[in-house]
Formats: C-alpha cells, structure tokens, sequence
C-alpha cells in the first residue's frame, strides 16, 4: 500500500510584503523590499535599526475576536491570523459542519495541528519590571506583592504553544498535533511531520503553521553582537551582502490526504511532493562551510519525493544575506545541481527574516509564484559574490523550469531542512 | 503494517528531585520519597507556594567539557548529564560513519530568561517600570553573547547535537507539560520512518525559578501545602489542592529493533507506540470526561497493536490538581472498561513533582525501568479516596510483578495530550531484555 498524496487546500500568509500570499508576491515582483526603519521603538542610536515590520498592525483586524487579545501575544497573532487564512481558504469547516451530528467527531478527531513557533521572547519578561520596581531587590516582597503587579494570565500569554492550543479551540481540532520550538526550521519542518502524519494515517487533514515576531529591542541588540545583522539592506549572494534583517509574519498551509480533498470536491492548489532533515551539530551559531547539512537535506528530500535534481524548476533559498550563510548554501547548491543549476531566489530581502515563519511563508509564496509561471528576481542582488559564483540567480523575473519548487531552510544549531512542493 | 521498524529502548538516565542518576531515583520511587522540600534556590518565603522539588546536591560530573558548559542553564545541564547516562548506558555513540543516522528529539522548556539577568537589565534599564530601549544597548546581559545563547529555544538541542556528534534529524518540541511524551513520540516515527537509526530522546526543564513559580503562583495551579512539602503531591487523592513543582531530565536511546538485537544491546522494552490529540477546550484544562486524552490513549495502544488487556501499569499524568486527575481518572475509565480494576496506576509526581516539559520523559524512562524490573513505584500520599478517582492505584507498597506493558500519560496547557505505550521485550520476540530465549 502506497503513501497518500498530500495535497493543499489553502494558504495564509502574513509579513511586511503584505497580507495574502498573492499581494506579498506582487511586492517581490515590484522590486521593492519591504524592510524600513523599525517604528515599534525608537532607535536613535541604535547600530541596527531596520526590519520588515507589518505596516498598521491592528490585532482587531488579524483575530476578530478581541476577548483572546488579553491572552496571547503579537506573535500568536499572526499565527492565528494566517492559520485560519488557510483554513479559511481550504473550505473545510463548512463541510464538517455540513455533516451529519454523528461523523463530526470522527472527522475533528481526524483533523490536526502542527506549528513552528519561536518560543520564547524578551518583551514578556519585562511583564516583571514594575513589580521588580516595588520589591526594590526585595525578594520575599517580590513574592508577597506578585498578584498585585502581574496580570494572572502571564503564563498562558507566554506558552510557546499557544496558535496551537487556540487555533485547536477555534475550529474544533482534535487531532495529532505538534509545537516545533527550532528556531528558523520549525516552519518548515511543521510541514514536513505534517506530510509524514497524512502520510501515515494519523489524520486526514492538518493545517501546518510557523509564526514570528523577532523585532524587540533585545533581540535586535543580541543578534547585532554575534555579528548576524546588515547594516541597511539585505543582499543575498551579494559581493556586498553584510547581514541579514529581521521580518515579522506567519504563514500556513492546509495540507490533507487526496481522499480527503476529494471527498468534498475542494479545489488543490498544489501538493506537498516531499521533505529533507539533517543537522551538523556544531553548536548553536555554527555552520560548515562545505554546506553537509544542506547538502544531506537536500539529498532526502528529492530522495523522499521520488524526483532527479533536474526535476527542480527553482530553488527558494534561505538567502538570508549573512556572508556564511549565503556562501556554504551556494556551494551545497553546487554540490547538488552541479552545471545543471535551476532558477534560484529568495524572498527575505524584500520582508526579511522571520525566524520559525521563515520556511512556511516561503514555501507559501513559492507556491503564488509557480502559479504565476514566474521565479521573482532579488532584487537587490547587484554583484554576485565570489563565495556563491555558480548560482543561477537573478535581479529580474525568469521563467520556472518546471513546476515544482524546492524550499530551502536553515536554522541554529546547524539545522537544514528541504521542502519540494508543486502547483496542480 | 508487518513490515514497520521496532523501536527499542536501550540506554536510560535521569537527573530528578529524588535522585540524580536512575539507580538512586528508582530507589525513591519505590519508596515514596518525596522529593518536595522549601525552595533552596532562592527566597520564596514570600510567594503563596514557597516548596517545590528541586533536584539536589547537582553537578555535572559525566559531562566536564567547561567550553559546553558556559553554554549551559541549569536545565540543559540536566539535560547533559542525563543524555550522558543514557549514552553510557546503551553502550553505544555516534560515530563519523553513522553520525547522520541519528536523531534527537527533545521536549525544552518555555525559555524565560534567567531572574538574574532579568534583574540587572530591570536595574539598567527598566526601573520606571517599563523598558528604556535606549538603555539596552549598554545593558550587561542584553549585550552579553552567553545570556543570549542560553536563552535560546534551539540551545539545548544544539548542545546535545554538539556534545554527542548527531548529524540527523533533531528537534525540540514544546507543548508544556506534554512535551516529553511528544518527544518520544517523534523519536518513535522518525525511526520508523527509516530517516535514522538511533534517536537520543528526552525532556529537560528547570522553572523553579522566580519567574517560574511566578506564573504558576498566579494561575493558583501549585499546591501551598508550604509546611507539609512531602506530602503536597497527592495525584487521585480527595484532598489535592495542585501540584508540587519539579524539575530535571530524562533521557532515552532508542535503536531500531533489529540492530540493537543485532549489536547484543541489553533492551529495557520496545517503545511500542505513540498518541497524541488535541483536547480543544481549554487553555488549561482538560474536560471532566476525558474527551482528548481517550483519543490520545486509543491511539496509542491502536499504534502499538495494543488492547487495554495488554496493558499492566499506567503511569499517570496525575498532577494532583483537581481538575487533571478527575478527567484523567474519567479518561482512564473510558478507555479500560472492565480492564479498569485490574491495570495498576500510579502517578509518580507524587514523589518526584512535576517536572513540566520533563515530565513525559522522566515518566517513560520509569515505564521502561518498571517493565525491565518487573517492579511497580508507588502513587504516594495518597490516603483519601475520592470517588472520581476510583483507580487501581498502586500504594503502600510497591508491586513486583511482571509487566507486559505500559502506558503513559501526559497532557499540557494548551491543550496537547501524548500517551506513549511501551512492551517487554519478550512479547515482541520471545527473548528477554538481554537477548536470552525464554
């Protein structure tokens, strides 16, 4: 007995480039990146000072109802916003709903949830300040007068897992279910054991999600000093490529077995063909520069799908515009593709880098893009870096190979995942 | 199905409240020594729950690389040092040739940042009582490349990876108090998978901190049995009133069946299958009748081949707040019908605490010790029945018998539940643990 297809039934994205995946792909084709100053502090003197921030962030707009507000924090807003985006695009729900009373238990507890999210962050800490201000370094007092200084629901608004506790209590999710807490690859590896789990017959249908926002003062200042972040502008494969630059966003997709898609005539956007993981294991910042892990993710992937090197239409790189980063990818796209390299780009230069999102609203956008017959240009690659030399990579729009995109996704810890999906 | 991959657990180690190596741990277990006892790590004395279970007298001793260590908090030093014994105990290492065929799965903890840090970047900065930003950029910690690498969610999983030369699949999970038993359960499929080999699989966490006991104090979920430490944790108990708080790690090697056969490993039990479901209720609660954690449970034993005859001894998630016990009790008693007087049930919090995004974990290495021991620890405390807790527990004593397999439970905030089954290694293929014919 064969796999079952994976198929998806809908996206949902969100980042600076805009709030659907088709409006994010017009502004990468537009040329113009996303990135400005950051407004949510103000940065005068600060050494790093730009990111992709969601221009006019409104909560009431992302997640409607307003009583969660209090609960959860900006990140699992637009985790929220983009899950139920694909959710919503899917059409699922008012099939379920349409059922008859005694199958929609079945069909929830066969309906699941595997996010990407990135943890922890600063600015919930600091929750702590005014009641550290009236202990003055006090600590029984800081105990005694904890209730009168802290919202009570601090934890729950801290749970790394909250898009998956609430998108589950929204729809009614009662499935397999995972939080993937991996820095950058949690997005895309959520794909990844989402396609394993429809694969296996654990659900029929999961909605796979990666959400962050990075952009706090702390954050900022420490990715700064170990040396990760551009002075202005995110060039990736750029002989004057200097960093990378924070973005803020999520992206989703519904994924489902065939049968389920079928079953109510949805309409298939594409298909999630295959996946790749691998990691170095040389610490926390480290990366090879020979690329081995992209390398071996790379390999699993087209191995899992089935598919030759020259089946692939175009690379997503991660291209997140630090010089290590950039140059160890390039040389493991040349230890795959060889002289036979497909199209390659990236979008982080035009919303930047969204952490555990990064991976899934990549492969969101890949998806717009393949629709479109278009592999979108980086804009802001003037001059091709010696490190990269061999990359088919481009300023301007060119045409797919073929329709079917290889995503690529690295994270701390040395960790590289491989993603290749296709348009219908 | 016939031809799925076996998984096999071959190494154990655990850092706990009760002991910071198994032997010592299992000792406790068997007795009922708490491990509850006023916080120590700082002046709690004025916080409504001022005990917790601290893991004591701690010091890495099998992992002394100081370069590793700077990159470590409390929590991921645990997580080393229980990964250390169950590494020695398997008898087995990455190696060059294999190092991409093994995994890592890890459920970490929530990542808030360390009082200390917090309080120096508070007097810096922050004393108006919100954050001058402007003041960060020459704030000790928010400059301070250490603070931020040990903050980081990815840090453990990136030191494990480092320290044991893993080249595979590796991931940290986070779904609270369910995060240990997600683990396992990655480690399970990504073997099964044929993706690696070997997994090193586990949990680790330390939230006995001021910040941590903060976010608990508030939700009211802790027991504030302040001067009865030992007996705060009462899971099934009538009289419960939270949960005490734990921290530590537990770690496994799993091997693919027929290698570790094949390598003569001596194998505690077949980690035999895995459940997980979403209760979508509550961000903290589970409902009184189950619905979530049954699903998780049907599934596990469906995953194993398993039916609740099957079954000898569950290790509850048991918090002994009001709320888990009565559904997990309701959970319990829906799934094993009749099987519901015979199965055994004890939940180990009520010696060790709760140990959070360690718990799945510790509590799986105790179900694969119970079976490679034959021996059952004790629900300790508990003297009051409650009639929706009408268990099989297991107290007073300890039970040795021989079990055939096991269930464990974990369920977290947010909603997450993990059950996770495990086999002796004789119902699998008739030879026992260390590889001799019945």
């Amino acid at each position: 007995m064969s796999a079952p297809k994976v198929v998806i039934t809908g996206t949902g994205a969100v980042c600076a480039a805009g709030i659907e995946p088709q409006a994010i792909l017009d502004t990468i084709l537009s040329g113009h990146s996303a990135i400005g100053p950051i407004r949510q502090w103000d940065t005068t003197g600060w050494p790093s000072n730009r990111a992709g921030e969601i221009a006019g962030f409104d909560p009431r707009k992302l997640v409607p109802d307003r009583k969660l507000h209090k609960l959860i924090r900006r990140t699992d807003l637009v985790g929220l916003y983009a899950a139920s985006s694909a959710i919503a695009a899917s059409g699922f729900v008012a099939y379920r709903d349409a059922l008859a009373p005694d199958q929609v238990a079945p069909y929830n507890d066969r309906t699941g949830a595997i996010v990407g999210s990135g943890g922890g962050n600063f600015q919930n800490q600091y929750d702590f300040f005014p009641l550290m201000s009236a202990a003055n370094g006090d600590m029984p007092a800081f105990g005694r007068e904890l209730a009168d200084n802290v919202n009570p629901m601090w934890l729950l608004r801290t749970l790394p897992n909250n898009v998956l506790g609430h998108v589950g209590i929204q729809y009614n999710l009662k499935g397999t279910n995972a939080c993937i807490t991996n820095h950058s690859v949690g997005g895309t590896l959520a794909v990844i054991e989402a396609m394993e789990a429809l694969r296996a017959g654990e659900a029929d249908r999961v909605v796979a999600v990666g959400h962050e926002t990075p952009i706090e003062p702390q954050m900022v200042l420490y990715y700064h000093r170990v040396g990760l972040l551009a002075q202005h502008t995110l060039r990736p494969f750029d002989a004057a490529g200097d960093g990378s630059i924070f973005g803020e966003g999520a992206g989703a997709l519904m994924l489902e077995t065939a049968a389920s898609a079928r079953d109510r005539g949805a309409s298939v956007i594409g298909q999630v063909l295959g996946g790749g993981y691998a990691s170095e294991g040389q610490g926390l910042l480290a990366i090879r520069a020979d690329g081995d892990g992209l390398v071996r993710a790379i390999g699993l992937a087209l191995e899992d799908a089935g598919l030759d090197p020259a089946d692939v239409g175009m690379v997503v790189a991660h291209a997140n515009g630090t010089r290590q980063s950039d140059a160890s990818e390039a040389a493991a796209l040349r230890t795959v593709f060889g002289n036979a390299m497909p199209p390659v780009t990236g979008f982080k230069w035009a919303f930047g880098h969204l952490i555990a999102a990064a991976g899934i609203i990549e492969t969101v956008v890949a998806l717009a893009a393949l629709k479109a017959n278009v592999v979108p240009g980086i804009a802001t690659l003037a001059s091709l870096d010696d490190g990269c030399a061999g990359l088919s990579v481009s300023a301007q729009p060119r045409p797919p190979r073929s329709n079917i995109a290889l995503v690529l996704c690295r994270g701390f810890a040395g960790t590289n995942a491989a993603l290749l999906v296709r348009t219908a | 199905m016939t031809s799925q991959r076996r998984v096999a657990v071959t190494g154990v180690g655990l850092v706990t409240p009760v002991g910071n190596d198994v032997a010592t741990t299992w000792d406790a277990l068997l007795a009922g020594r708490s491990g509850g006892a006023p916080i120590t790590l700082f002046d709690a004395s004025g916080f409504s729950t001022h005990i917790a279970a601290e893991v004591k007298g701690f010091r890495p001793t099998l992992v002394d690389d100081r370069k590793l260590l700077k990159f470590a908090n409390r929590s991921h030093r645990f997580a080393l040092e229980a990964a250390e014994q169950a590494m020695r105990d398997a008898g087995i290492r990455p190696t060059a040739e294999d190092a991409a065929r093994w995994g890592c799965a890890v459920g970490t903890g929530m990542m808030t940042a360390e009082y200390d840090d917090l309080a120096q970047t508070h007097a810096h900065c922050g004393m108006s009582g919100e954050l001058d930003p402007v003041g960060l950029l020459d704030d000790g910690p928010a400059n301070d490349p250490l603070v931020f690498c040990r903050g980081q969610a990815a840090e453990g999983l990136a030191l494990l990876t480092r320290r044991f030369g893993i080249h595979g699949y590796a991931t940290s999970v986070h779904t609270a108090c369910a995060s240990g038993g997600q683990a396992f359960g990655t480690a399970l499929k990504l073997i099964r998978r044929g993706r690696v080999d070997r997994v090193l699989a586990g949990g680790f966490d330390s939230m006995i901190s001021p910040i941590g006991i903060s976010g608990f104090c508030l939700l009211s979920a802790l027991s504030a049995d302040n001067s009865t430490p030992q007996r705060a944790s009462r899971p099934f108990d009538a009289t419960r009133n939270g949960f005490l708080l734990g921290e530590g790690a537990g770690f496994v090697v799993l091997e693919e069946w027929e290698m570790a056969r094949a390598r003569g490993a001596r194998i505690y039990a077949e980690l035999a299958g895995d459940g997980n479901s979403l209760s979508s209720y509550r961000i903290t609660d589970s409902p009184p009748d189950g619905d979530g954690p049954i699903q998780a449970m049907h599934q596990a034993l469906g995953d194993a081949g398993a039916t609740p005859a099957d079954i000898d001894y569950i290790n509850a998630h048991g918090t002994s707040t009001p709320m888990n016990d009565r559904s997990e009790s309701a959970a319990i008693r829906a799934v094993f019908g009749a099987d519901v007087a015979r199965v055994a049930v004890s939940s180990t919090k009520s010696t060790m605490g709760h140990l959070i995004a360690a718990a799945g974990a510790v509590e799986g290495v105790v179900c694969a010790l119970a079976i490679a021991r034959g021996e059952i620890p004790i629900n300790a405390n508990y003297r009051d029945p409650d009639p929706d807790c009408d268990l099989n527990l297991v107290v007073d004593a300890p039970r040795r018998q021989r079990v055939r397999m096991t269930m464990s439970n974990s369920f977290g905030f947010g909603g997450s539940n993990s059950c996770i089954v495990m086999r002796h290694p004789e119902e699998v293929d008739g030879r026992d643990g260390a590889g001799a014919a019945r």
